[in-house]
C-alpha cells in the first residue's frame, strides 16, 4: 500500500516535441531571388536539385557553392498571461554545393548526357527560446539539420525534352531539449534527445521545351523516411527520481515529406523570364512524431506525439531582367501554405500560411565566374491553441536569409 | 555600371537593417471593467492564508492565490497587499504546532526504504503561537490577506476568535497572531479595516471538512442552515458600502488526495494460508468475510455494529485518510485484528452527510453571489468543478497535472492544500470569473513560473 502512495504512477509524462521538417527553400541563389521558382528555368547548375531532367540541358560543365544565412527571431504571446517571450535563435547556415559534367562536344552524342552532384540542406530547424520562457515544458531548443547527397543523371532525349534522376542519401543530426515539470532546489529537470539519422530516396524530373520561349518543369523528389536509430536521451531529473526517468539509447523515425513540382517558364524577351512552381507537399506522411526507448519504466513511456500533418501547397512566381550583359536582377513573391492544422502549432515549428518576398542580383564577373546573391524575407503570425499541450497564443516570426553563391565554367568555348 | 553598383550597396544596407528587424507582439493592455482593486481584501481559510504541506510557511504564504490574484490587480492599479507573514526563516508552523512536510527518504517498519512525505522537525515553530507573536503592529495592519487556516463560514464575524484567554481549543491561534485585537476583533471587522473596494471570499471548506479530516469522529458539519445566514451576512458587510466581489464555492472533499490516496481495499495478502487464517480468525471476532490472495478490504472500526469488537470490513466508496499511521497498518495489525479507528476512516453514511452538505453549501454561495449587491450579483468561482478537473487530470502550457498524491503535482504534502502552481492555476480561475463579471481583462497568471511539490 505505502507502494501506491508513493509510487510514480504518472509523474508528469515528458510531453516532447519534434523535430518537424521545416522545408528549407534555399538550394540556390539564382532561385532564391526568385521565391524559389526554377524547375522550368535552367538557370544553372542547381538544376541538380530543380529539375534533374533540364540538368542535360546546360551547356557547360561547373562548380558552384552557395551558403544563405537564416536569421529569424520569433515571439510568443501566452494568451491568458500576455506573457511574451522570445526566440534566442543562432542563425543556421544552409549550404549547396553542385557539379555538373558532360562531354561537350556536341557532335557526340555522348553530349546528350549529363553526370552531376549535389549537396544541399532541403529541411532544417533551428528554434532556440529564451531562457524560463512560457512553453519550456515543451521545448527549450531544436536543431534538426539534414544534408542531402544526390549522385544524378540526366539526358537530353532530344532538343524539346529532357529526363534525369538522382539517388538522394539524407543524413541529419537532431538535438530536442524541454524542461520536465519535475523539481528540485530552484530547478527543472530537463530531457535532451540526440541522434544521427539517415535515409534514402530520389529525385526525377522531366523537362520540356516546346519552343525556344516556353519551358515546362515536373519533379518529384520522394519521401526521405529520417531513421534515427542510435539516438541519445539524457534525463535529468530530482535524484530521488532519477530511476523512474533513466537516460538511454531511443530510436525514431521522421518522414522528410514528398514534393511533387511543376514548373513554367517564359522568356519573355531577350532580357526578361518568368518562371512558376507550384509545389505540392507530401506532408500527410507526417503524423505522429514517435521516440521509442529503450529503458522505459511506468512513468517513462515511449512517446507518442500526434502532429497530423496535412498535405499542402506552395506558389511560387518569380522573375529575371538582364540588365546588362553583366547584371541580371531578380524579384519573386510566394505563397506556402501552412501543412500544420489548428490546434497542433507548436513551438519548435510555429508554421502560418506565409508569404516570401526575395530579391536577388546575379553578376556575371567573367565568362567563366559569376556571383550571385539573393535576399529572402519571411514574416509569419499564427494564433493557434495547441490540444495536447494546451498551449494558447500567438506566434510571430520574422525570418531573412540572405545568401551568396559563386559558380565556375569549364571548357567554355 | 556605377549606378548599379552603386543600387546594389543600396540594396545590401536595407537588407541588412532587415536582418535585425525583430517582430512586436504587443500584450493587449489590462481593462479596469467595472473594478477598483484599489483595496483589495481577501477572506477565507487556511488555503487563502498560503497554508501548504501540512503548515503556514513564508514561502508558501508568498504563492497564497490572493497574493498571486493581487499581482495582477496592480496591472489595473491595484495597491499593496499585506500578508501577516512568518519570518522567512521560519520552519512554520501547522494546527497541531507540527512542522510542514517535506519530500524525503524514510525507512518503514519492514525495513523498507521508499519515498514519502515526513516533517521536516519534530515541532512547528511554536513562538508563532506565543500571544506576543502578535505581528498587527510590526508588520503594519490591517493585513489585505485575512486568510486564517481552521476558519469556517460561521467563524468569520465571531469576534474574539483569537482570543487565548479563552484556553487551548477555544481561540484560533492563527487569528491570535495576525488580529487587530485578538481578544476583540473579528477576521470579519479586521477585514473591513481595509475599507476594501474589492474582496474575495472563499470559505466553507472546513464547515465540513473538519468532520471530515476527523474521519466524522470529531468537530461538526456546519448546519446549512446557518452557513447560509453566514455567508450572507459576510457578503452583506463586505458589499455595504459598494465594494465588488468574488466568491468561491466548497469542493467535494472525494476531490482532495487527502481522502483518495489509500484505497479501500488495500490489504494485499499473498498466500492463500494467510487469507484462510485470517478469515478464521475474524469470523471469531465476528466480522464475517472470505479474505482472498490479492487486494481485500480493511476492517474498521465501526460503533454501529454489535458485539465487543465493533468491526466490519470496508465497503468500496468508503473513504481511508492520509492521516492514518501507515507503520500501524503494515506491522500491527491496523486495518485487520486491530479495526482502523474511526478518525481515520470516512463511512458511507459520513460521506453522505458531507456531501449533502457541500452540494447546500453550494447552492448558498450560489444563490448569495447571485443575489448580492442588491441583486447586481458578484462573480462566482466554481472550485468544486476546477478541482473535479484536477481531479481528472489536466494540461497546461505542456505541464500534466492531476490529483495524485505527490505525484500529480496539484496538491502539497498535506493532500489538501495546493502547490504553488495549484495555487497560481486557482487564481487564474478566480480571475477568470472576476474579468466574466466585470468586464475587466486582467492578464492570467503564468503558472508555468510555480512549481508543483518540491523533490529532493
Amino acid at each position: 500500500m505505502i507502494k501506491k502512495i508513493i509510487a510514480f504512477t504518472l509523474l508528469s509524462a515528458p510531453v516532447l516535441l519534434n523535430a518537424q521538417g521545416f522545408q528549407v527553400n534555399l538550394q540556390g541563389q539564382a532561385q532564391q531571388g526568385m521565391a524559389g521558382a526554377g524547375t522550368a528555368l535552367m538557370q544553372d547548375n542547381s538544376a541538380v536539385f530543380f529539375n534533374p531532367g533540364g540538368m542535360s540541358f546546360l551547356k557547360d560543365n561547373s562548380i558552384s557553392g552557395g551558403v544563405t544565412a537564416t536569421i529569424a527571431h520569433g515571439q510568443y504571446l501566452d494568451a491568458a498571461s500576455s506573457t511574451i517571450s522570445k526566440t534566442d535563435n543562432p542563425i543556421s547556415t544552409p549550404f549547396t554545393g553542385y557539379a555538373v559534367f558532360g562531354c561537350l562536344d556536341t557532335t557526340k552524342y555522348a553530349s546528350h548526357f549529363k553526370f552531376g552532384m549535389g549537396v544541399y540542406t532541403p529541411f532544417g530547424s533551428t528554434a532556440k527560446w529564451e531562457d524560463g520562457w512560457t512553453g519550456r515544458f515543451a521545448l527549450t531548443s531544436l536543431k534538426l539539420q539534414s544534408i542531402f547527397f544526390q549522385p544524378t543523371v540526366s539526358w537530353k532525349i532530344n532538343n524539346k525534352i529532357g529526363i534525369g534522376g538522382g539517388l538522394v542519401y539524407g543524413q541529419g543530426n537532431v538535438e530536442l531539449k524541454e524542461d520536465l515539470p519535475i523539481y528540485s532546489n530552484g530547478t527543472y529537470g530537463n530531457a535532451d534527445l540526440t541522434g544521427k539519422a539517415h535515409g534514402w530516396g530520389y529525385n526525377l524530373g522531366v523537362y520540356i521545351k516546346p519552343t525556344d520561349k516556353f519551358s515546362i518543369g515536373l519533379t518529384y523528389r520522394s519521401q526521405v523516411n529520417m531513421n534515427l536509430n542510435n539516438g541519445t536521451a539524457t534525463i535529468t531529473v530530482p535524484q530521488s527520481v532519477a530511476a523512474q526517468f533513466p537516460s538511454g539509447p531511443f530510436t525514431s523515425s521522421i518522414p522528410l515529406p514528398k514534393v511533387l513540382t511543376l514548373g513554367l517558364a517564359y522568356q519573355v524577351n531577350a532580357k526578361l523570364a518568368l518562371a512558376l512552381d507550384i509545389n505540392y507537399i507530401g506532408w500527410k506522411a507526417y503524423d505522429t512524431l514517435a521516440f521509442n526507448y529503450k529503458n522505459n519504466t511506468p512513468t517513462f513511456p515511449d512517446t507518442k506525439l500526434p502532429r497530423d500533418y496535412k498535405n499542402t501547397f506552395a506558389f511560387r512566381l518569380g522573375g529575371q531582367y538582364h540588365i546588362t550583359s553583366k547584371f541580371t536582377a531578380r524579384v519573386g513573391v510566394a505563397l506556402s501554405l501552412s501543412p500544420i492544422k489548428s490546434g497542433y502549432v507548436t513551438p519548435e515549428v510555429p508554421d502560418a500560411n506565409k508569404v516570401n518576398l526575395t530579391a536577388g542580383l546575379g553578376y556575371k564577373v567573367c565568362n567563366r565566374f559569376r556571383i550571385d546573391i539573393s535576399y529572402t524575407f519571411e514574416n509569419l503570425k499564427r494564433t493557434d491553441n495547441n490540444l495536447a499541450l494546451q498551449m494558447n497564443g500567438t506566434y510571430k516570426t520574422y525570418l531573412s536569409a540572405p545568401g551568396i553563391s559563386l559558380a565556375y565554367k569549364f571548357n567554355r568555348n | 555600371m556605377k549606378n548599379i553598383l552603386y543600387k546594389s550597396v543600396l540594396v545590401a544596407v536595407s537588407a541588412s537593417a532587415l536582418l535585425s528587424c525583430k517582430p512586436n507582439l504587443k500584450a493587449p493592455t489590462p481593462g479596469t471593467g467595472n473594478i477598483d482593486a484599489t483595496r483589495y481584501v481577501a477572506i477565507g481559510n487556511s488555503i487563502t492564508s498560503g497554508f501548504a504541506d501540512g503548515a503556514l510557511y513564508y514561502d508558501g504564504q508568498m504563492v497564497a492565490y490572493p497574493n498571486l490574484i493581487a499581482e495582477q490587480f496592480k496591472l489595473i492599479g491595484g495597491g499593496d497587499f499585506k500578508q501577516p507573514l512568518m519570518p522567512s526563516g521560519s520552519i512554520g508552523i501547522g494546527s497541531t504546532g507540527n512542522a510542514p512536510f517535506k519530500l524525503d527518504f524514510s525507512t518503514d517498519c519492514l525495513g523498507v526504504n521508499s519515498l514519502g512525505p515526513v516533517p521536516t522537525a519534530s515541532v512547528g515553530d511554536l513562538s508563532a503561537f506565543s500571544p506576543s507573536a502578535n505581528v498587527y503592529v510590526s508588520q503594519g495592519g490591517p493585513f489585505n490577506n485575512m486568510g486564517v487556516p481552521g476558519a469556517k463560514a460561521i467563524t468569520v464575524a465571531v469576534s474574539g476568535y483569537g482570543d487565548y484567554t479563552q484556553g487551548p481549543g477555544h481561540y484560533n491561534p492563527f487569528f491570535t497572531r495576525m488580529a487587530k485585537d485578538p481578544a476583540h476583533s473579528s477576521m470579519l471587522s479586521d477585514a473591513m479595516l481595509i475599507n476594501p473596494t474589492f474582496f474575495s471570499l472563499f470559505i466553507g471548506n472546513n464547515d465540513v471538512l473538519s468532520y471530515a479530516t476527523a474521519g466524522g469522529a470529531k468537530d461538526f458539519i456546519t448546519p446549512p442552515a446557518m452557513f447560509d445566514a453566514s455567508i450572507n451576512a459576510i457578503v452583506d458587510t463586505l458589499t455595504k458600502k459598494g465594494a465588488k466581489g468574488v466568491i468561491g464555492n466548497v469542493p467535494d472533499i472525494t476531490a482532495l488526495p487527502f481522502f483518495t490516496t489509500v484505497p479501500w481495499n488495500g490489504l494485499a495478502l499473498t498466500r492463500q494460508g494467510q487469507a484462510d487464517t485470517l478469515t478464521n480468525l475474524m469470523a471469531i471476532f465476528g466480522v464475517n468475510h472470505t479474505f482472498v490472495v490479492g487486494n481485500n478490504p480493511f476492517v474498521i472500526y465501526d460503533a454501529s455494529v454489535p458485539g465487543a469488537f465493533h468491526g466490519r470490513v470496508m465497503l468500496e466508496g468508503e473513504l481511508v485518510l492520509l492521516s492514518i499511521p501507515l507503520d500501524s497498518v503494515k506491522c500491527h495489525g491496523m486495518g485487520t485484528f486491530k479495526p482502523i479507528p474511526d478518525t481515520y476512516v470516512l463511512t458511507a453514511a459520513e460521506i453522505s452527510n458531507i456531501k449533502t452538505a457541500t452540494a447546500s453549501y453550494n447552492t448558498s454561495i450560489q444563490n448569495t453571489a447571485n443575489a448580492a449587491a442588491n441583486g447586481g450579483g458578484i462573480a462566482f468561482v466554481d472550485v468544486n468543478a476546477f478541482l473535479n478537473k484536477t481531479k481528472t487530470g489536466f494540461v497546461y502550457n505542456g505541464i500534466a497535472l492531476n490529483a495524485a498524491f505527490v505525484t500529480g503535482g496539484a496538491f502539497s504534502l498535506d493532500g489538501i492544500h495546493l502547490t504553488p502552481i495549484g495555487n497560481a492555476l486557482l487564481a487564474n480561475e478566480f480571475i477568470k470569473s472576476i474579468n466574466a463579471k466585470y468586464n475587466s481583462s486582467i492578464p492570467q497568471v503564468d503558472a508555468t513560473k510555480y512549481r508543483g511539490v518540491k523533490f529532493p
